[in-house]
């Protein structure tokens, strides 16, 4: 088998790789940005519930928490698709490390941020809004790209519960041909094209977001 | 009673204040009359900041009644919210928005609060930019301006919701020597204006220049409470003696 035939074999599964992704980061921004405001603005018992939830999520084993949701959940009638799960696991569990990443951005804000805006007698969630995410999103930047691209590399997690995602197709070529070093070298270049572009964006994206600093470089 | 009471800017009666065990606040009571300049000065760790603080909600109080136009503040988060949308704060380290350029730093209480127009909201905060004489600045974002600039920006910000009172907590106690004359120069010609105001700083020529009456704050309490030309020539407590021969000399 030739190189190429193993490089655009593995390429077969990176629609399933890209979806799992996209999929994913629906569940990992609603997610990350609720609860980790939630965290930050919560006290008492609504804070324990809110870290409880972003606890399970994030330090519960994706592995297995696939398998749970996959292979467990149907024996008591809940059956979702691969798909479903694939996105809502991965999603969740980077949501969860999102959520600390936005909880540390606000909590960093310089208090005098929220203060002013009281004294400009603007209501609390306008001060959230308009004055404490807008810093803290773009001061986590960096973090956010970071997540972004652990969540790509993780899907390869998804070819274990049935999905043809590009780790599934290189399993399959290996099953074919007995060619270890072209094939899993060429899955690794695989993740590698599809993470590099992302790290481009970021930071593109970080110069694009942060025009007060780009102007006290200016100066 | 309440027609006294509606003559006053702020009214303070016997405010204290505890940080745990610590009673920050003893027995504060002041009644400052609209159009009145008032200085407040003291030692560090003497109440000052955490005084004018609780003058428009930012620090909580235990016992006693602040009265701003005669609304209370306290307890009541919409009373509060009233009072505050009368009041501009200026604060030691300016606290400007630093994602937003200086225009967008004084409209956004103008159109989040007041629910005003882009443009109406803009040409206002020309208006109060023009008066602290920085125009020019609008489009920059805080970072790119001096300190003092940035302080100058900052109280077009506050004045811009058009307050009845002005609070400065030490505005020029971050500033190099140099800005402070260009922010206290802004400061004057508000006080000229008739703008209520209560400053905290240790600026004694402000003080004796602007000010209608000094007050003076030891460990909680208003020690002496006196037109500046009595403060400055005989002051009467020991305590602020001791305080104007330091600063003086």
């Amino acid at each position: 088998m030739s190189m190429l035939d193993i490089w655009l074999g593995i390429l077969q599964g990176f629609r399933v790789t890209a979806s799992v992704t996209l999929y994913g980061l629906v569940f990992a921004i609603p997610f990350g940005l609720v609860f980790g405001v939630a965290q930050y603005l919560t006290t008492g018992l609504a804070r324990v519930i809110v870290t409880a939830v972003i606890e399970f999520w994030r330090s519960s084993a994706v592995i297995i928490l696939l398998f749970v949701f996959y292979y467990a959940m149907p024996v008591i009638g809940v059956t979702l698709p691969a798909m479903a799960v694939g996105a809502m696991v991965l999603g969740l569990n980077v949501g969860g490390y999102a959520s600390q990443a936005v909880r540390a951005g606000l909590q960093a804000l310089d208090r005098g941020q929220k203060e002013a805006g009281q004294a400009l007698g603007l209501s609390r969630q306008a001060i959230l809004l308009r004055i404490e995410l807008p810093q803290a999103l773009v001061a986590m930047s960096p973090t956010f790209i970071n997540l972004v691209i652990q969540l790509v590399k993780a899907t390869s997690l998804v070819s274990l519960i049935t999905l043809t995602d590009m780790t599934f197709r290189a399993k399959e070529i290996a099953q074919i041909a007995y060619e270890p070093v072209p094939i899993y070298l060429s899955l690794l270049l695989a993740y590698f094209v599809a993470c590099y572009p992302i790290a481009l964006v970021g930071r593109w994206l970080e110069r694009r977001v942060n025009p007060a600093r780009e102007a006290r470089h200016g100066l | 009673m309440q027609d006294t009471s509606q003559d006053l800017a702020v009214e303070i009666t016997a405010l204290h204040k505890w940080y745990g065990a610590f009673h920050v606040l003893q027995e504060i009571s002041l009644s400052v009359q609209r159009g009145a300049r008032i200085v407040i000065c003291g030692p560090s760790g003497s109440g000052k900041s955490t005084l004018i603080r609780c003058l428009n909600g930012l620090e909580t109080y235990q016992r006693g009644t602040v009265r701003l136009d005669g609304i209370r503040l306290g307890d009541d988060a919409r009373q509060t919210t009233l009072a505050r949308r009368r009041t501009g704060m200026v604060f030691q380290s300016f606290n400007l928005f630093p994602h937003l350029t200086v225009l967008a730093n004084c409209t956004l209480a103008l159109r989040r609060v007041a629910g005003m127009a882009r443009h109406e909201a803009e040409s206002l905060a020309y208006h109060h930019l023009d008066k602290v004489r920085i125009p020019d600045q609008a489009r920059k974002y805080p970072a790119q301006l001096s300190g003092g600039q940035q302080q100058r920006v900052a109280i077009a910000r506050a004045l811009c919701l058009n307050p009845h009172l002005m609070l400065f907590d030490e505005p020029t106690s971050a500033l190099d020597p140099e800005m402070i004359k260009e922010v206290l120069e802004v400061m004057t010609g508000l006080a000229q204006d008739g703008m209520t105001m209560i400053c905290v700083t240790h600026e004694m020529g402000f003080a004796r220049e602007v000010a209608d009456e000094v007050v003076f704050m030891d460990q909680g309490r208003i020690v002496e409470q006196a037109a500046p030309s009595t403060f400055f020539a005989t002051p009467s407590h020991p305590r602020a003696r001791t305080f104007l021969n330091t600063l003086l000399h």
